[in-house]
């Protein structure tokens, strides 16, 4: 498992990305995170909430409640353009950071 | 099973936002909640275990609340500026420059009754070029990605603009110091608020609704509830 102090940067990068294949609630982008993750990327409402209202001020992301087929009221997540430019760079970043610590710690991933 | 919606309100404590938008996080807290438990109890979990692991998964409240609190401050007067007041503030001064622009090249007013000197008066190129400037108003709003209301704000400012220009003024000029407008009536400020609030206020709404009808839909795919 995954500390928390590590996860909490990473954040920001995972709700992007799962995001990018359409628009989602809180719960299901938390539930897509821990799946694609294989279960190392949980986020807790304290994590993941704040850090959704944080992205959808900045304009990456905006939440529209709406009506789900089981008729209960949802807040689903979209991403927009502002959004979808922030992901190359913070992918590139987060690229450099692993060869950085390749080179450093000898760091390898699967 | 558990009320989730009371679980959260009684937890959250007292976020620094107003009455709607604790609802808003609560509600959303809340069906969060909800949907872990009822996915826990579906794989099998029982009642009691379920319940537990669901508050496990909230976390820290207080943290959440330091949190939620932290993150709804965030950015709000520079996301304001970009998505209302910007937009507003040029379609205001655009508005205004096209009417001074056609005076000085002495396009003249349609007067609705040229024998009351406080009658209705229409500048009717001006009214058919607001649409053009609401259209403006709201594209650049929503280029910043607005909400509804606030591309509806940045559209419509003038009028609005207006309007709060005139319900200070005439209640002050009628209650306070009569002397602002002594011969101050009713239907002087119904000519006014047509010429310059209602007639505008549609041209320029019509404008934003026309940038509207090129807002993307949403799409939610299945599965997402």
């Amino acid at each position: 498992m995954i500390r928390t102090e590590l996860k909490r940067g990473t954040a920001e990068l995972a709700v992007l990305s799962v995001l990018e294949d359409g628009p989602l609630h809180g719960y299901e982008i938390g539930r897509r995170i821990e799946e694609q993750s294989g279960g190392a990327l949980r986020y807790s409402l304290a994590a993941l909430y704040p850090l959704l209202y944080r992205m959808e001020r900045r304009g990456w992301l905006r939440g529209e409640w709406q009506i789900g087929a089981n008729g209960k009221r949802r807040r689903c997540y979209r991403l927009l353009s502002r959004g979808q430019k922030m992901l190359k760079p913070m992918r590139a970043e987060w690229a450099d950071l692993f060869r950085a610590l390749r080179r450093v710690a000898k760091v390898t991933h699967a | 099973m558990r009320d989730w919606q009371r679980y959260v309100r009684e937890n959250l404590g007292s976020l620094r936002v107003n009455s709607a938008e604790f609802e808003e996080v609560a509600q959303e807290l809340a069906a969060h909640l909800e949907e872990t438990y009822e996915r826990l109890r579906l794989s099998g979990l029982p009642e009691g275990q379920a319940d537990l692991q669901t508050r496990a998964q909230a976390g820290n409240w207080k943290e959440l609340n330091t949190q939620l609190n932290s993150a709804r401050q965030e950015g709000t007067m520079n996301g304001r500026v970009k998505r209302i007041w910007i937009p507003s503030l040029l379609t205001l001064l655009t508005c205004w420059t096209i009417l001074a622009l056609l005076i000085w090249a002495g396009a003249q007013p349609l007067i609705w009754n040229r024998a009351e000197p406080r009658s209705a008066i229409l500048y009717l190129p001006w009214l058919l070029l607001l649409p053009l400037i609401g259209a403006m108003g709201g594209y650049l709003s929503r280029r910043e990605d607005g909400a509804g209301y606030q591309v509806y704000v940045a559209g419509t400012f003038p009028a609005l603009a207006i309007a709060a220009i005139l319900a200070v003024t005439f209640p002050f000029a009628f209650f306070v110091d009569p002397r602002i407008a002594p011969d101050f009536k009713l239907d002087s400020l119904l000519a006014m608020v047509l010429s310059w609030v209602i007639l505008p206020g549609i041209a320029l709404c019509a404008g934003v609704a026309f940038v509207n009808r090129y807002k993307p839909a949403l799409p939610v795919k299945a599965g997402t509830t």
